[in-house]
């Protein structure tokens, strides 16, 4: 890591990052740089809050009424759950709609896998990598994945995450040398996935995974085109 | 301070967000779509990608307005940088590298410094007009390399064929202007 994005000073990375003007490795460089390094998060906020009124300088345009019509199907909870259809007598304050009661258990199901993890990983003899896969924002912890050897993982949502009608989640990975990441398949939530790495270099310490938001058929491109979602690395046990 | 996007609660309407209450995320996008449309298209130059990343957009409003933590700035600026962050990644990591709709030429003229009259700082919740002060502060080339950054999502590469530049000086200009913009905020 010794490109010049590590040494040019941090609010000037930051307001390059934040006006947009950064070329696409420097600025998957900083995304990634931004997963732990608070001080340049805390530039990058510096910035954001005194360009922002720069967006005055727009001039707005229509949006068609079809883009609510889509917004609107994508967070009806009848397309988060169709179960919850049958049972339209639920109450939007019932528990189905209580997010507490969710995060709650979203954060015991994430203590609990990181223990069964832990379990796991006490039971075999061989080295053990985990990775807790978390929103880009580090607030929510979305998936774990478990590797009791070097050829074999698997992918275990912690939660429920709501697609977009026509989207897909794809699953990556990237060790450090490699020149970029590589997929690992479409992902259902709430689907265990059991994934060969027969094809790729053994897993190592460190070797980054994401989750991304894709067209519902993949990236076209063979590399990450839609937002981060959830993002890990490897975690030698 | 008495138009109506003053009038808008966005930190009430992201809390109401998170609490699932769908007509409070119907509110934000009567009251801010077509705006937020303006900033996403004006980076993607392309209708249609425009309009899916602002179905992204308020997806993403809904499934993470209970992570905003107003004690780092505002709603309606938590928003737009989630706005502007989803443009920017879509232009430089799809690989539709082919130029954009509209070329430089149909652009509007930022010679001048029109554009930056139109900033308003009390739209954003800021007490006075620092930002804009500071912004007409910068020299005209400058100015303009911040405008076609933030704005169009310009690299520091397009910035210097469209301006007919040398690489090295747009570098250099956006650099000196975040020391200034940074020395004039503090």
């Amino acid at each position: 890591m010794t490109d010049q994005t590590d040494q040019a000073p941090l609010f000037e990375l930051a307001g390059e990052y934040v006006l947009g003007s950064l070329p696409e490795d420097q600025r998957r460089a900083v995304i990634q740089r931004l997963e732990t390094d608070e001080e340049l998060a805390s530039w990058v906020t510096y910035w954001e809050n005194r360009l922002v009124p720069l967006c005055d300088a727009v001039t707005p345009m229509p949006v068609p009424d079809a883009v609510w019509t889509r917004i609107s199907d994508s967070i009806a909870p009848d397309h988060a759950s169709p179960a919850a259809q049958d049972t339209s007598t639920h109450s939007r304050d019932g528990w189905w709609y209580n997010l507490a009661l969710w995060r709650g258990l979203t954060a015991a199901g994430f203590a609990l896998a990181l223990l069964m993890g832990i379990g796991l990983m006490l039971l075999q003899p061989q080295p053990t990598y985990m990775v807790v896969l978390a929103s880009p924002d580090g607030h929510a912890p979305g998936w774990v994945v478990k590797a009791s050897n070097h050829q074999t993982i698997t992918l275990t949502a912690l939660g429920q995450f709501e697609v977009p009608p026509g989207k897909a989640l794809e699953f990556w990975t990237k060790a450090d040398d490699w020149s970029g990441p590589v997929s690992l398949g479409l992902v259902q939530p709430g689907e265990q996935l059991l994934i060969n790495l027969n094809e790729l270099p053994p897993l190592e310490a460190n070797q980054l995974f994401e989750i991304t938001l894709e067209d519902a058929s993949g990236s076209p491109i063979g590399r990450p085109t839609g937002p981060v979602e959830y993002i890990g690395r490897a975690v030698a046990l | 301070m008495s138009d109506q996007t003053d009038a808008f609660d966005y930190e009430t309407c992201l809390r109401d967000c998170a609490a699932q209450k769908q007509s409070a995320l119907r509110a934000l996008y009567q009251e801010e779509a077509n705006r937020l449309m303006g900033v996403i298209f004006n980076i993607v130059r392309d209708r249609a990608t425009a309009e899916d990343l602002i179905h992204d957009l308020f997806l993403r409003v809904w499934q993470k307005s209970h992570t905003f933590d107003p004690s780092r700035g505002t709603g309606r600026g938590w928003i737009y940088s989630i706005a502007r962050h989803l443009a920017l990644d879509s232009i430089r990591f799809s690989q539709r590298r082919e130029p954009r709709d509209q070329s430089p030429d149909e652009l509007p003229d930022t010679s001048d410094s029109h554009w930056c009259e139109r900033v308003n700082t009390s739209h954003w919740g800021m007490h006075n007009d620092r930002v804009h002060d500071c912004i007409m502060a910068l020299e005209p080339e400058r100015r303009t390399c911040i405008y076609h950054a933030y704005v169009h999502g310009y690299t520091q590469g397009e910035i210097s064929d469209l301006l007919g530049a040398p690489l090295g000086s747009v570098k250099s200009w956006i650099k000196r202007s975040l020391s200034a913009l940074k020395e004039c905020l503090a």
